[in-house]
């Protein structure tokens, strides 16, 4: 898996929701997820799947395909966890397939589910698509994170093309002592071993020496730290957040009072 | 889901209490020690990218047996995700660090596209805290085979929580939710508890880290 492969990661466009404040942003990821965790009819999910992915398309300027490209993977999933509600839920019987019967309770209650799933992944992506995870840190430090905890986080994300290289270094290495790909599970699984326990070596390796490094370099000598690039928080960011609560309250009202 | 809440956190302390009784704390091991070095969030960061890659392609597996299968089919891997908390905790020894792993490693998962968002995150602070209480249950003293299998395993069950409730398998009518416990509890043992212990000791017998040596 090279880095290149990946298209879920930040790209760089001039566009309102690449302006706001990280923090901001994940906090309407995180309004976005409460309200479909309080949601009654699959209604209200389907009307804030639109809405995030207008959000995606037009605030975010992602392109659509790239959207429904990322997410086929997720909406799969949700029709599949859907499914299985529509057989699993309690309810009346409404028809019946083989064995098995659909209910009214499950075909109430799995598209909530679909929506459910669906819909926290997509805001999710439009937070990767929009957020420099360095930005993302700093405005977390500035919420009064500790930089030296904040910095496992940010660390962790800059060994991940490491990591990803160093797997595919491992396989390809194993590959050209044998057929690895054609082998049986047990062999397989004796190899996911091997590649485990060098990424691992390697990786620890990698860290023994990062450590000494940045000590070298006073990590964490003094209680402040002082970034390359600064983040300011604008009070406007929040407007995003204010829309969102107000329309999560809205469709909350509306499946309680209708 | 009040019942199936409270049932699991039984099973977790009931796990902590059986770790505690099984074999004698290591002398001079871990303890009420939060002064993390450099070198130990280094350790943590690293364990939870690695796992971080790992874990998503996992996940995908995880995710489509258990939308299709429901919670039975979800119990069979339901233990293959806790192997770096126990990792990290056997490596580093101090406490927290199981946790801080299942955050960071969940962050990693949401950047490599996990099938479920910012609800992943549920899934690392449910299981970092369940091996948190069994390692606190046993004063982060001991670190032998059982305490790993009893965190693996607990971690295992309580992630099944948030299972519960970002999926919707309710646990007043969903009967596979109650047959599921002893898989996860199985699967988290020995996808967890024993490849995780067995890493650490491997990685201890190269003495690159000295803490497990």
């Amino acid at each position: 898996m090279a880095e290149g492969e990946h298209s879920l990661r930040y790209i760089e466009r001039d566009s309102i929701m690449h302006r706001l404040y990280p923090l901001t942003k994940l906090a309407w990821v995180f309004v976005v997820a409460i309200g479909l965790f309080l949601y009654r009819e699959p209604v209200s999910g389907a009307v804030m799947l639109g809405v995030v992915l207008l959000v995606a398309v037009v605030v975010a300027r992602v392109p659509l395909r790239d959207v429904l490209s990322s997410s086929q993977l997720i909406f799969g999933l949700g029709i599949l966890l859907m499914i299985f509600h529509f057989f699993a839920d309690p309810g009346e019987p409404v028809y019946r397939v083989g064995p098995l019967t659909i209910t009214d309770g499950g075909l109430h209650e799995g598209p909530i589910f679909f929506f459910r799933l669906s819909v926290v992944v997509l805001a999710s992506f439009v937070l990767i698509w929009t957020t420099d995870i360095r930005d993302l840190m700093v405005s977390l430090t500035q919420a009064g994170i500790p930089y030296r905890y904040a910095f496992a986080v940010f660390l962790a994300l800059r060994f991940l093309p490491l990591v990803q290289r160093e797997v595919d270094a491992v396989r390809a290495a194993h590959a050209i002592r044998g057929r690895a790909s054609r082998s049986g599970l047990v062999h397989r699984f004796k190899l996911w071993q091997r590649y485990m326990f060098t990424v691992l070596i390697n990786g620890l390796r990698k860290a023994e020496a990062t450590a000494t490094a940045i000590e070298c370099r006073g990590f964490g000598a003094y209680p402040e730290r002082t970034y390359v690039k600064t983040v300011e928080f604008k009070p406007a960011s929040l407007i995003l957040v204010l829309i969102f609560v107000l329309l999560q309250a809205g469709l909350i009202y509306a499946e309680r009072a209708l | 889901m009040a019942l199936y809440a409270v049932v699991n956190v039984v099973i977790v302390v009931v796990l902590g209490l059986i770790a505690k009784a099984i074999g004698k704390p290591e002398e001079g091991a871990g303890g009420w020690n939060f002064q993390y070095s450099t070198r130990d969030i280094v350790i943590v960061a690293v364990i939870a990218a690695i796992a971080g890659v790992v874990n998503t392609g996992t996940g995908n597996l995880w995710y489509l047996a258990n939308s299709s299968l429901g919670p039975l089919g979800g119990a069979l891997l339901q233990g293959a995700f806790m192997w770096a908390y126990v990792l990290a905790m056997w490596l580093v020894r101090k406490p927290g660090a199981a946790l801080a792993v299942g955050v960071i490693e969940t962050a990693v998962e949401i950047l490599l596209g996990n099938a479920a968002g910012v609800g992943t995150l549920g899934w690392g602070i449910s299981q970092g805290i369940a091996v948190e209480v069994v390692m606190a249950l046993v004063n982060y003293g001991k670190f032998n085979l059982w305490t790993a299998i009893m965190a693996g395993a607990a971690a295992s069950q309580f992630g099944t929580l948030w299972t519960a409730i970002l999926f919707g398998w309710d646990p007043a009518y969903a009967r596979d939710v109650w047959i599921a416990v002893p898989i996860n509890l199985i699967s988290g043992a020995i996808l967890s508890g024993v490849i995780g212990f067995l890493l650490a000791k491997a990685i201890a017998r190269t003495g690159l880290v000295r803490a497990a040596a």
